[in-house]
């Protein structure tokens, strides 16, 4: 399923495409900036230190990794997104950066005898989410298999019947495993994803520097690159988010699903459990053992994908 | 893997048969799929006192309620125990539930249609608590849904929860899971390759 080759050869394009987005706005001195996004970091820091606030872009690129930032660069860094996202969508974001809830390691489980295919819940994640329409992308595929048949490399996500579950087929969508020993985050060169202690691996889209190996790396691509700015009608953004999950992202970086973080910090359901009309899709604290998640892993059938790669989804697969 | 294969396969073939087997009139039966969404909306966070489970009130037809008008005990109007097809204030039912060996009356009470019947405590249930009737017949199904496996919950994965009921997704009468049309697939340039040697 990987297309590990295609990934590699361009990643030297797509790093130059990045210092470019870079060095663009004219407005913020950016001419003396050079691309070098360590070496400048660690110069000019002081220098910019200095500098009162704007919503000049340059702070963007001095920014500091989110796991390392104090309380008042994050305090900082959000009133300045949001300024930014009110400048381009003209709405007051919510910009979270609610920290993982103690005693939570979140877990997933789909049924996949229930599962009708019908892709309500991809429609659900993009709107959710703030994904990209034009280009398109969609955290969510759902692969429909011939009955018997598990072969990935067999099954087909361009279906299109009047109705959906179709005679001789099953469906399984897969989307981010969140692995517990997830070969994305250790291929990061700069360690712009990582496992957060609830599970959810995410990605600092201010960190990221667009190479693309995790993308390469991920045995289920689960990772998705905005090769183009992306697009999404003011009217349909949505302003709720959290920093590591549904904010806007930009040009040139990663972005993956978060199991919703910004709503299973506070407690809701994924988006994608909250609209599935069979109630296939099934979400909770894998440590609680009276949890819907734990009562399945511990009384019905489950499978993960790929098991053999070692990956320790915590995705499941369940048949009730 | 291969076990699951075959589970999978004899699951889709009960499906597929079910499938072929559902024929669905609009605006029949109390409660389509996407009803429980409208009924959740409209009361949000409402659940019976005193139940359970947090469910949704499903309101019957007002059309149609209270049973006991015309089902009244002062009404000396025949009991039907024996399956017939020729339903005339009812002929908007069409029964299709277990094959010809379900019928009305396995399901609802004779004597007060306000009421379904009786688990063994022998008092009659409610129709808000109709998953207690499913139950009887489909223990694990129920078993699951208690569990939060079989249906659905909506609301905080760890605190208030709304579940979704029996008939939210079933009509009981025509309990096969209703059809739906799919959202559109993915543009076509989405993944490389393999899919697309497919078509
Ligand atoms: C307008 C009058 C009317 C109302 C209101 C009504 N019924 Fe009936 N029902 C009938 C008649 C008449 C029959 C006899 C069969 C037929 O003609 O449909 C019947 C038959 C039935 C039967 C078939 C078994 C039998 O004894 O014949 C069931 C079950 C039933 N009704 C349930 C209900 C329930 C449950 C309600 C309330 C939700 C209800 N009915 C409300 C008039 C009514
Ligand atoms: C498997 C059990 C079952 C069987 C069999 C069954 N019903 Fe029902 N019926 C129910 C339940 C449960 C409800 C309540 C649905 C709700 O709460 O939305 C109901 C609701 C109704 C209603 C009120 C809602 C409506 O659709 O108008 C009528 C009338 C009714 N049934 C008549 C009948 C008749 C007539 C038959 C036989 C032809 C029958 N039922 C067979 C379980 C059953
Ligand atoms: C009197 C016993 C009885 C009761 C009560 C009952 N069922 Fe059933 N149900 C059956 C039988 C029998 C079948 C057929 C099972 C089979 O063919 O293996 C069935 C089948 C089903 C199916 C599978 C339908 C299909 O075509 O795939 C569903 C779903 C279902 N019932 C839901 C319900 C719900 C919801 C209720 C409560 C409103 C209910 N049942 C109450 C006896 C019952
Ligand atoms: C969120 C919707 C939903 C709810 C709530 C729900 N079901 Fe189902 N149920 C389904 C779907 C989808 C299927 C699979 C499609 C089908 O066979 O109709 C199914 C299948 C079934 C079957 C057929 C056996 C099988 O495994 O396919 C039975 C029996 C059944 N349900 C009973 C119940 C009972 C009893 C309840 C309540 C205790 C219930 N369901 C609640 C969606 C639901």
């Amino acid at each position: 399923m990987s297309d590990s080759n295609k990934t590699t050869q361009e990643t030297a394009t797509i790093r130059r495409d990045k210092k470019d987005r870079a060095t663009e706005a004219p407005a913020c001195g950016k001419d003396s900036i050079q691309p070098d996004r360590r070496s400048f970091l660690a110069g000019a820091a002081a220098f910019l230190g200095l500098i009162s606030v704007s919503s000049c872009s340059w702070q963007e690129f001095v920014q500091n990794h989110f796991q390392r930032m104090t309380k008042t660069e994050i305090e900082e860094t959000v009133e300045r997104l949001r300024a930014e996202y009110k400048g381009k969508y003209g709405k007051d974001f919510v910009v979270g950066t609610e920290a993982p809830i103690d005693g939570t390691l979140f877990g997933y489980a789909l049924d996949i005898q229930r599962c009708i295919g019908c892709r309500r819940c991809v429609y659900a994640c993009v709107d959710e989410n703030n994904q990209t329409r034009n280009p398109q992308m969609q955290y969510i595929r759902v692969l429909r298999f011939k009955d018997g048949n598990m072969d990935l490399e067999e099954s087909s996500i361009y279906y299109d019947p009047e109705e959906v579950p179709e005679k001789g087929y099953y469906y399984m969508p897969v989307q981010c495993q969140h692995c517990a020993n997830a070969p994305c985050t250790k291929v990061c060169p700069v360690r712009a994803t990582w496992t957060e202690p609830d599970g959810i691996v995410v990605v600092d889209y201010n960190w990221c520097i667009g190479c693309r190996y995790c993308m390469a790396a991920c045995p289920y691509m689960g990772r998705w690159f905005n090769f183009a700015d992306p697009v999404i009608p003011a009217d349909q953004v949505n302003t709720q988010t959290h920093y590591l999950g549904n904010r806007p992202r930009m040009r040139n970086v990663v972005e993956k699903c978060t199991f919703c973080i910004q709503r299973v910090r506070v407690g809701k359901y994924p988006m994608c459990v909250e609209v599935c009309p069979v109630g296939a899709r099934k979400f909770g604290n894998l440590l609680d053992p009276d949890s819907e998640i734990s009562r399945i892993i511990s009384t019905k059938r489950v499978f993960r994908l790929k098991e053999e790669l070692n990956t320790q989804p915590k995705f499941y697969y369940f048949f009730a | 893997m291969n076990g699951h294969i075959g589970s999978l396969k004899i699951a889709l073939l009960v499906m597929a048969l079910a499938l072929l087997g559902a024929c669905l009139m609009p605006g029949t039966g109390p409660v389509q799929a996407q009803a429980p969404q409208e009924s959740q909306s409209e009361e949000s966070g409402v659940a019976v006192s005193g139940q359970e489970f947090p469910v949704p009130l499903v309101p019957l037809p007002k059309t149609i309620t209270p049973c006991r008008a015309c089902h009244g005990p002062e009404k000396d109007f025949p009991v039907q125990f024996k399956r017939h097809e020729d339903l005339l204030v009812h002929k908007n039912i069409r029964l299709a539930h277990g094959g010809v060996r379900v019928w009305c009356l396995d399901c609802h009470h004779p004597d007060n249609r306000n009421f379904l019947l009786p688990l063994s405590d022998g008092k009659p249930i409610d129709f808000e608590h109709s998953y207690l009737l499913c139950g009887k017949c489909h223990g694990t199904k129920y078993r699951d849904w208690r569990n939060g496996i079989h249906g659905k919950r909506t609301g905080s994965w760890n605190g208030e929860k709304q579940y979704f009921l029996c008939v939210s997704c079933h009509n009981p009468h025509l309990p096969k899971f209703k059809p739906l049309e799919p959202m559109p697939p993915p543009a076509k340039p989405w993944t490389p390759k393999e899919t697309q040697a497919k078509h």
